[in-house]
């Protein structure tokens, strides 16, 4: 009896405290909420997403912000955990009453948030999560994508390939959404691009995969042209090192998407293998323009590093954001979202445009060559051909026949 | 091209040789687990955490020699010990007290310094990755039946039955074996007899974290060191114990034998569903042995 | 202790509690319904946990896949089927439960630290099959967008129908607890030996616990689909099983409440320290590590120790020796 009343005191007490932390007042600014992945593997590409934003955001507010309206945002360790990223949404749009929510490489939570964003009808910039699923399928009003998807990958990696003499082909990636949807999406395009292509097998590992040699004998002894090694993040970085010590690289060529990027050499430095055919949205030295240049130099400053792909992301969700308000022309969602949709920003990559009909970014993607290079400390991307956006994007009756599904 | 003829029975061995050296790091650290579990009965979720940790200082320490061509050696030899001496440190400040206490709360226990040392190795070191080059003399690979073999993946293959020799040794032939193993069995009556019972648990304690920063000096080279290695090692060496048998080091030494075999060979049978190989053995041993392949000592 | 709870005298603070609670959408803003909706859910799943670890002493390591397991289910049914809503709400518990019977089988005959290692592998298993079964559970990716129906899926509705749902469930559970076969259950973990001396079938009694923990807490899965609208693998994950053993821990796992206490404490925490520190992990790491040494009986145990003369149910350490 006694205890059961000092449970209860002790749940009033507690409720009281949750209601004195309530203390969020809507002041006069334009508030970005971004829910993200700080913790784990993950963080080391979403840290340059909320720096390079932090970092357009201060200079935006410095020059006087949005029409005299100062940008804030607020960040959300969402622990790539869905439920803690959908709790941090709702804390975020119900609490502190973001304008905008932002954020995550987490694909299902992007999905999550996504969803969630329609009900609220409040808009959601997804950074980094490449699921094709989110401007497609599941594509509606309030949803944007920041940067390139599984489909994107797919077309321009085909566009890359079907120019090159192979024919056999092996595919091998990561066991999750992400490894089979850019390993379809590469062959699918590939077969209309080249009819004449041959699929000899595939093989999949799971995520964190710690020695990848008995894939690599097991591919090698199946004698395929080329190989096509679906795996993302930070299993990129163990495979190219496999490939380096079996000499992988040099009996069968193959391609992986950002096993040109940063954040994949650089932690290899020289043992990088070389000759390795990768994709990716930005590279801090290409393309060689004076906008690249000062925006490098910038995040240098500012973090002592160099910035890798999230960068180019977080400044042009920046970009978008304070261009689309002042389309706009007050703070008001609805009219937020026409403004955006078409909206072209200047960007270190050139200009890039959202294109009205999916929200999804136009982004250019590089395709090039693992090299080494004098005086560099890491091997980079050389040979770059640039796919523009309108051959890698998929096509607008592809995207409502999704929709219709 | 030449290099592939004698195929399937060439690649079959290397395969093998492949699934065994794999085995190695998995029955290095999962002995350190089970010695733990044996003894001190403490199912040490923290394990996983050492195990990153002893990546990350071996990282750490190779690259402040990086200019000698010994950084990865000295960094094998001392990061092991670092990592026992946090063992040591963990044993001797907060084990010791709570021996009594059930297993459930040691888990959670042993639970809680995971979440500890995962945002204490964020703190440390970051959210970069990592990547530690092999050492100089197992860079490349042999050319085994015409297939390649890294010379690392060899290197790891000898290691592997020096340390089931050593475990071997020392849990048969040193008086800390023979005691500890009669601890095991029961505490009280070698407490009784006079051995200071204490001592013997910190002995273990710090062994069997050692054999967990050594497993992740091993894996160094190979690997992206990076936060998450905790979480994709820990259940895989649970469930190599639960297999070999609670507290059996060479059960941990065949359970770690069967899983990277299984897993090596399932890539070459189903390379789309290679994953789930080694989760079947596990099934399948414990359907029909749930207490595991060798004598369990609980 | 526990008998109090709905005895005379306390029923007027239940009723009392239950009636702030109702009152709760009027009074407070709409983040702070929708956080005690999550802690009523999370609570539920704690409660059911709680119902084999700490009154059937069972090592339940992975409780929760019968709550990734209810979820999916109502997730898959409301997707995939057009069966009326409330089917898809009920085969939830249902499904559960069958799959808490089926483990249950496999590990009951099995005592202590063997059964939770099992549990977890086998949990792994299933969770492993949601990971990779594209086609049906949408992968890792998960399925989002649920179509609950509108009266249920607002903020205020869904509160009060998840309040209703785990008001009934919590008393379902009580009256399980105070029956003869909770008894049995409680004796079975104190001294498993005379029990079987008596003639009780022990691993029977176990097995029967484990379908009915997994019927609640798959009952707290379809709640979760309420809420959220969206199911994803993680909710099948050996950390979320830990996460509540956490909350039972905390709360104390000799209370009937307590875990519905740890729930409201670890929620409310991460939820406030999110906001103003990456490192939450760490603090809560090191508050298990203090709450483990100085109190393992949980917060409310402790509080309990501390005011009433009268014991506690007995604690789990005194006797998990005698099971070993």
């Amino acid at each position: 009896m006694k205890s059961t009343f000092k449970f209860f005191c002790l749940a009033a007490f507690v409720s009281c405290c949750l209601l004195a932390a309530s203390s969020a007042f809507a002041a006069k600014t334009i508030k970005v909420g971004i829910v993200d992945t700080y913790s784990g593997p993950a963080s080391t590409y979403t840290n340059d997403v909320r720096d390079a934003f932090a970092l357009a955001v201060n200079k935006i507010n410095a020059a006087g912000g949005i029409f005299g309206q100062q940008v804030e945002f607020v960040t959300r360790d969402s622990k790539f955990k869905v439920d803690l990223g959908l709790s941090a949404a709702k804390e975020l749009v119900m609490r502190e009453e973001v304008d905008i929510l932002m954020g995550t490489i987490n694909s299902a939570l992007a999905l999550a948030l996504s969803d969630f964003a329609k009900q609220e009808k409040i808009p959601f910039l997804a950074t980094f999560a490449k699921s094709a699923k989110i401007t497609g399928e599941k594509g509606h009003r309030y949803v944007f994508s920041m940067n390139e998807n599984t489909a994107m990958i797919g077309k321009a990696a085909a566009a890359g390939l079907a120019k090159l003499p192979y024919t056999t082909y092996w595919i091998a990636g990561d066991d999750y959404e992400y490894g089979h949807a850019v390993a379809d999406g590469v062959w699918e395009n590939l077969k209309k691009l080249k009819p004449e292509v041959r699929l000899l097998g595939q093989s999949w590992w799971k995520v964190g995969e710690p020695d990848f040699t008995p894939y690599i004998t097991a591919m090698l002894a199946e004698e395929p042209d080329a190989v096509i090694i679906a795996t993302g993040g930070r299993d990129c970085v163990p495979f190219l090192k496999a490939a380096q010590t079996t000499g992988f690289n040099k009996l069968v060529p193959f391609y992986m998407h950002t096993a040109t990027e940063i954040s994949t050499l650089k932690p290899l430095g020289l043992t990088a293998p070389e000759g390795v055919i990768g994709t990716a949205n930005y590279h801090s030295y290409y393309p060689d323009t004076e906008e690249n240049k000062a925006f490098v130099a910038e995040f240098e400053k500012a973090y002592d590093r160099t910035p890798a792909v999230g960068a180019l992301y977080g400044y042009i969700t920046a970009q978008f954001i304070s261009k689309a308000y002042a389309k706009a022309g007050e703070v008001n969602t609805e009219k937020f979202i026409d403004a955006l949709e078409g909206l072209s920003v200047d960007s270190p990559v050139g200009t890039v445009t959202m294109r009205a009909e999916d929200h999804q970014v136009m982004l250019p993607m590089f395709m090039g060559m693992t090299t080494k290079v004098e005086g560099k400390q890491f091997l980079v991307a050389s040979e770059i051909i640039t796919i523009p956006a309108e051959e890698s994007m998929p096509s607008l009756d592809e995207i409502r026949k999704a929709r219709q599904l | 091209m030449e290099l592939f003829t004698g195929l399937s029975f060439s690649v079959l061995c290397i395969q093998i040789l492949v699934g065994l050296s794999k085995a190695t790091i998995l029955f290095i650290v999962a002995s350190g687990l089970t010695l733990i579990l044996g003894v001190l009965r403490i199912p040490n979720l923290a394990h996983g955490s050492l195990y990153m940790i002893g990546a990350f200082t071996t990282y750490s320490i190779a690259t402040a020699f990086s200019q000698s061509s010994l950084g990865f050696w000295i960094a094998l030899l001392l990061a092991p010990l670092i990592v026992a001496l946090i063992g040591l440190i963990m044993e001797q400040g907060l084990f010791r007290f709570l021996y009594n206490r059930d297993h459930l709360m040691m888990l959670l226990f042993t639970f809680s310094f995971t979440l500890v040392f995962g945002d204490l190795v964020k703190l440390l070191w970051g959210s970069d990755y990592r990547s530690l080059a092999v050492p100089e003399i197992f860079q490349g690979s042999y050319s085994l039946l015409g297939m390649p073999f890294p010379r690392y993946n060899l290197f790891l293959l000898l290691l592997g039955p020096v340390f089931a020799a050593g475990l071997w040794f020392l849990t048969n032939r040193t008086i800390l074996g023979k005691i500890s193993r009669a601890a095991a069995v029961d505490r009280e009556m070698v407490g009784a007899v006079g051995i200071n019972v204490n001592r013997i648990y910190a002995a273990v304690f710090v062994l069997g974290c050692y054999l967990a920063g050594v497993g992740g000096a091993l894996v160094a080279p190979t690997q992206n060191i990076s936060q998450g290695m905790d979480h994709s090692i820990i259940i895989e060496i649970f469930l190599i114990v639960i297999i070999g048998g609670l507290g059996n080091v060479w059960g941990a030494l065949l359970g770690a034998v069967i899983f990277g075999l299984t897993d090596a060979i399932g890539i070459l049978v189903a390379p789309q569903f290679g994953i789930i190989f080694p989760y079947l053995a596990v099934i399948t041993v414990l359907i029909f042995r749930p207490k595991g392949l060798l004598k369990s000592i609980w | 202790m526990i008998s109090g709870v709905f005895g005379k005298k306390s029923l007027p603070l239940v009723v009392l509690f239950l009636v702030g609670l109702i009152f709760l959408p009027y009074a407070a803003p709409r983040f702070y319904i929708y956080l005690a909706s999550v802690i009523l859910v999370t609570g539920l799943l704690a409660t059911s946990l709680n119902l084999v670890l700490g009154y059937g002493g069972l090592y339940q390591f992975h409780h929760a896949v019968f709550y990734g397991i209810g979820a999916y289910t109502t997730a898959l049914m409301l997707t995939k089927t057009s069966l009326p809503t409330w089917v898809a709400f009920a085969s939830a518990p249902v499904a559960a439960a069958f799959f808490g019977l089926l483990i249950g089988l496999i590990c009951a005959r099995l005592s202590s630290l063997h059964f939770g290692m099992l549990q977890i592998s086998l949990g792994s298993l299933i969770w492993a099959i949601v990971y990779r079964w594209y086609d049906f559970t949408g992968g890792d990716d998960g399925i989002h967008g649920i179509p609950v129906p509108e009266a249920m899926s607002a903020t205020t509705s869904s509160y009060y129908f998840i309040l209703a749902i785990t008001t009934l469930c919590l008393l379902l559970m009580f009256i399980i607890i105070k029956s003869p076969f909770g008894r049995i259950l409680q004796a079975l973990r104190d001294n498993p030996e005379r029990c079987e001396a008596i003639g009780v079938n022990i691993t029977r009694h176990r097995i029967i616990a484990m379908v009915i923990a997994a019927l609640f807490a798959g009952a707290a899965g379809s709640l979760f689909v309420i809420l959220e609208g969206s199911v994803f693998p993680e909710l099948l994950s050996w950390t979320l099983s830990l996460e509540i053993l956490i909350m039972c821990l905390l709360g104390g796992w000799f209370t009937f409440f307590g875990p519905m206490l740890g729930a409201c404490l670890i929620i409310s925490m991460r939820t406030f320290a999110g906001n103003y520190t990456e490192y939450w992990t760490l603090i809560l790491g090191l508050m298990m590590m203090l709450t483990i040494f100085f109190l393992p009986k949980g917060v409310f145990g402790f509080i309990n120790q501390l005011f009433s003369s009268k014991a506690p149910d007995l604690p789990l350490e005194e006797s998990s020796h005698v099971a070993d």
